[in-house]
Formats: C-alpha cells, sequence, structure tokens
C-alpha cells in the first residue's frame, strides 16, 4: 500500500500560506487535532511546519515579549527542511522513516514537490494492524 | 534581510533616497505650516544648513494640526491653503515636502502635492487612515503610536501592504511611560526594520512630555542631541526633526522644536556618528550576536 492511499488530503489538516504570523498557525493548530501545521507558498511548494513540540521549545527559549512572537511571521519559528516523504512511497518505508526521526507526522510530497497531504502515525498503525 | 530602499520625490523636485547603507536623510519644517512668506523662510534656512552639513532633506509642515490639547490652539492654515503652499515651496526649492492628514478624506490632495505622506502617531492603526494613505500611491512615513509596542507596527505595515503600499518609513516618536511621559527605546528601531523597511527618529516629538502643562505638551528639548545620537548609532536611516526660526512663537509645538540655530550643530553630529556606523558595518561585519529564540 502506498502512502497516498491512506495520507490525509489538503483539507483536512492545517495549511497556511507563509506569510501568516505565528498567532494565526497557532489557532489553525488550535482547530485541529494534529499539532501541526505546514506553511506553503502560491504553488503549494512546502515552505515550513510548525509542530506542538516547536511551540513547547519555543517557548522554554524565547526571551521576547509574547505578544512580539504572536506578531511575527510563522515561517520564521518553523522548521524550514522538514522530513518528507513522497505520495508513491509504500507505508511501510513512510513509517520506518518516521520511527527513525522520531515524528507523528510527514508532510506527503508529489513529484513536483508540492505538498499533497499529510501522513498521520495513528491513521498508519491503524492499516498496518488492520484496526 | 536587505532592506527596501525608498525614494521620496516625484517631478522635477531632487529625489532623496532612504534605506539600506545610503547616508542619512533630514526631515525638517515648522510643525505647522503658518504662513506662506514664514514657510519659504524656513526652506530656505534650513536648505542652506543641509547644504553647508552635506545632507539630503524632505521639508516638513503640516496644514492642520489635529490632535492639539486645546480647542483655542492653532489648528493649521487648512487644507487648501497649506498644500498650496507646499506646492510653492517644492517648486521653489526643488525638494521634496511631506505633510500628514488626520482625516481619509484630505489623503488624495494631500498625495496629489507632498512626494511622502505622513501617518500620524496617534492613528497609526486606523485601517481608515491607511487605507487613504496607500490609495495615494505616495511613499508613506508611518508614525509609531505612543501607545504602540515597536512589533505591533508590524500589523500596521501589513495594513498598507494589503492596500498596495510598498513604500514605507517607519518612524519612532517615543513611547508612553505611564502617564504625560515619553521615553525613548533603542531597540525599535531594529524592530521595526524587520518589516525590511527603513526606520526614522523623530527626535522633535520623543522629547514630548505630552500634555503636561495642563492644556498643552511640554518637553525637553536638550536632550535631542543625547537621543539623536543614540539613534543614528542604532542604524536609523533618517532622522526627523521640527525646526523653527523662533520657537517660543512657534504657532504648535513650541515647547519642542528645534531652534534653527542648532540645526547645524545636530545634523553634523548625526552625519559623523551615521558614517562612522557605516565604516564600523565595513569593517565588522553586521551584528551577530544570536538571539536565544
Amino acid at each position: 500500500m502506498n502512502v497516498k492511499n491512506i495520507m490525509l488530503s489538503k483539507n483536512d489538516f492545517p495549511i497556511l500560506n507563509q506569510n501568516a504570523i505565528f498567532k494565526n498557525a497557532l489557532d489553525s493548530m488550535g482547530n485541529s487535532r494534529l499539532g501541526i501545521v505546514c506553511l506553503i507558498d502560491e504553488k503549494s511548494k512546502l515552505m515550513g511546519l510548525i509542530t506542538d513540540g516547536d511551540v513547547r521549545r519555543k517557548l522554554l527559549s524565547n526571551q521576547k515579549p509574547l505578544s512580539a512572537i504572536m506578531v511575527d511571521y510563522a515561517i520564521k519559528h518553523s522548521i524550514v527542511n522538514p522530513v518528507c516523504c513522497n505520495e508513491n512511497d509504500s507505508l511501510e518505508s513512510a513509517v520506518r522513516l518516521m520511527g527513525d526521526k522520531e515524528v507523528w507526522d510527514l508532510p506527503v510530497l508529489n513529484e513536483t514537490g508540492e505538498l499533497v497531504g499529510l501522513l498521520h502515525l495513528h491513521n498508519a498503525v491503524k492499516v498496518l494492524l488492520n484496526i | 534581510m536587505k532592506q527596501k530602499i525608498v525614494e521620496v520625490g516625484y517631478g522635477d523636485v531632487k529625489k532623496v533616497k532612504i534605506g539600506g547603507e545610503l547616508p542619512l536623510v533630514f526631515v525638517g519644517g515648522p510643525c505647522a505650516i503658518e504662513s506662506k512668506e514664514h514657510a519659504m523662510m524656513m526652506a530656505d534656512r534650513i536648505g542652506e544648513v543641509c547644504d553647508k552639513v552635506g545632507i539630503e532633506w524632505i521639508y516638513k509642515s503640516c496644514f492642520d494640526k489635529d490632535c492639539r490639547s486645546a480647542p483655542t490652539s492653532f489648528h493649521g492654515c487648512g487644507l487648501d491653503v497649506g498644500l498650496d503652499i507646499l506646492s510653492q515651496v517644492r517648486d521653489t526649492y526643488k525638494i521634496p515636502v511631506v505633510s500628514d492628514f488626520s482625516d481619509p478624506a484630505w489623503a488624495s490632495a494631500t498625495g496629489e502635492v507632498c512626494d511622502l505622506v505622513q501617518v500620524p502617531a496617534y492613528l497609526c492603526r486606523q485601517t481608515s487612515i491607511l487605507r487613504a494613505a496607500a490609495k495615494t500611491s505616495r511613499p508613506i512615513l508611518l508614525k509609531k503610536g505612543q501607545f504602540m509596542s515597536p512589533w505591533n507596527m508590524k500589523n500596521s505595515v501589513r495594513k498598507l501592504e494589503a492596500h498596495g503600499c510598498n513604500d514605507i518609513i517607519l518612524a519612532d516618536r517615543g513611547t508612553f511611560l505611564g502617564y504625560n511621559m515619553l521615553v525613548n527605546d533603542m531597540t525599535s528601531f531594529p524592530i521595526m526594520a524587520e518589516t525590511g523597511y527603513p526606520v526614522c527618529y523623530d527626535a522633535s516629538h520623543s522629547i514630548q512630555l505630552p500634555t503636561s502643562m495642563g492644556n498643552i505638551s511640554g518637553g525637553q528639548r536638550e536632550f535631542i542631541p543625547y537621543l539623536v545620537r543614540s539613534a543614528v548609532a542604532n542604524g536609523i536611516n533618517m532622522l526627523f526633526m521640527e525646526t523653527h526660526d523662533n520657537p517660543d512663537k512657534a504657532l504648535s509645538d513650541a515647547n519642542t522644536v528645534v531652534d534653527i540655530k542648532y540645526l547645524e550643530n545636530i545634523l553634523y553630529q548625526a552625519k559623523v556618528v551615521h558614517q562612522t556606523r557605516l565604516d564600523l558595518l565595513k569593517e565588522l561585519g553586521p551584528d551577530n550576536i544570536h538571539p536565544r529564540n
């Protein structure tokens, strides 16, 4: 089975334009149950990614007033080269990659590098265990 | 981030470029337009000083002072008369001019005459004002409200951008510390420069003590040279300082305008400090103390 068979489609996980501010990114993450937001450009190229863990680490290291971070562009506080997989990768190899990198989600790209979905570990495990 | 260069000046006036590693630019003139004769005389005298110091400049004066503390204070000569005088100043001296506007309905006329359109500090987050400013298609001098954090000015910048304006200069004119008191936070310049636009220091309003004298504002002009040196060393691209030939008789902001007899001294220091900073940048490279976050 390939990643594209079980990945979340673009309407089912938070995606924002790269010009979104950090506050919008937190809102977007809060509105979903996934703890992740992807930041893209006008051509759907993945420019950055923020996870719950990134926000937690940011709060611990940050020295700015909270109101100053909120108005920053989200991209400034994102992971700009996140681990990704391809929509045609096998589900098993993608899950193995998640295990190796200790991540819960993998952005899924197509052959041209466009963000087309998100592979969430829970969904992948359910399929692999035939639940 | 590479800083945007903003060019001010249309038609046959001198084009003044602001930003990056370009020389410091001065903005000066009486707070309010008092008369045609006074405006011309001030343009002539300030021009002489700027030529002597070797600094490019923009003439500033306003036609309507909408935030005076008392109903009896001079409110201004009005839109039509004021813009006509500014137009004659730019035609005569071939220098760019700037004025603010306090009502969205005045923006279009202001932009037709002025090379640079100023958004007043008290109105710096008003959407109707920012939209009207952007629609003039002129570069915008956006004053930071005394009640605003420097990072929240990013919201005002994004409003201007949303309405098509991409030529912006951000100015700090002090920040409220409790009641009737302003302080100058020099970190505001690098923070506002994160927008990618040039930054300006308004030295005369920064030393204001708002409404400290009952129904007028006071000010501590003696601190202007100290603050100018600090702001220039902190990387501003433009220095704003209201200037008058007889401050005690000025019709607006008499307690904060700089007497023209001190202008050469202050501008010379500003120019030297600015050049010293650029020389240090060239020699040592940009500051590279990495923030913890």
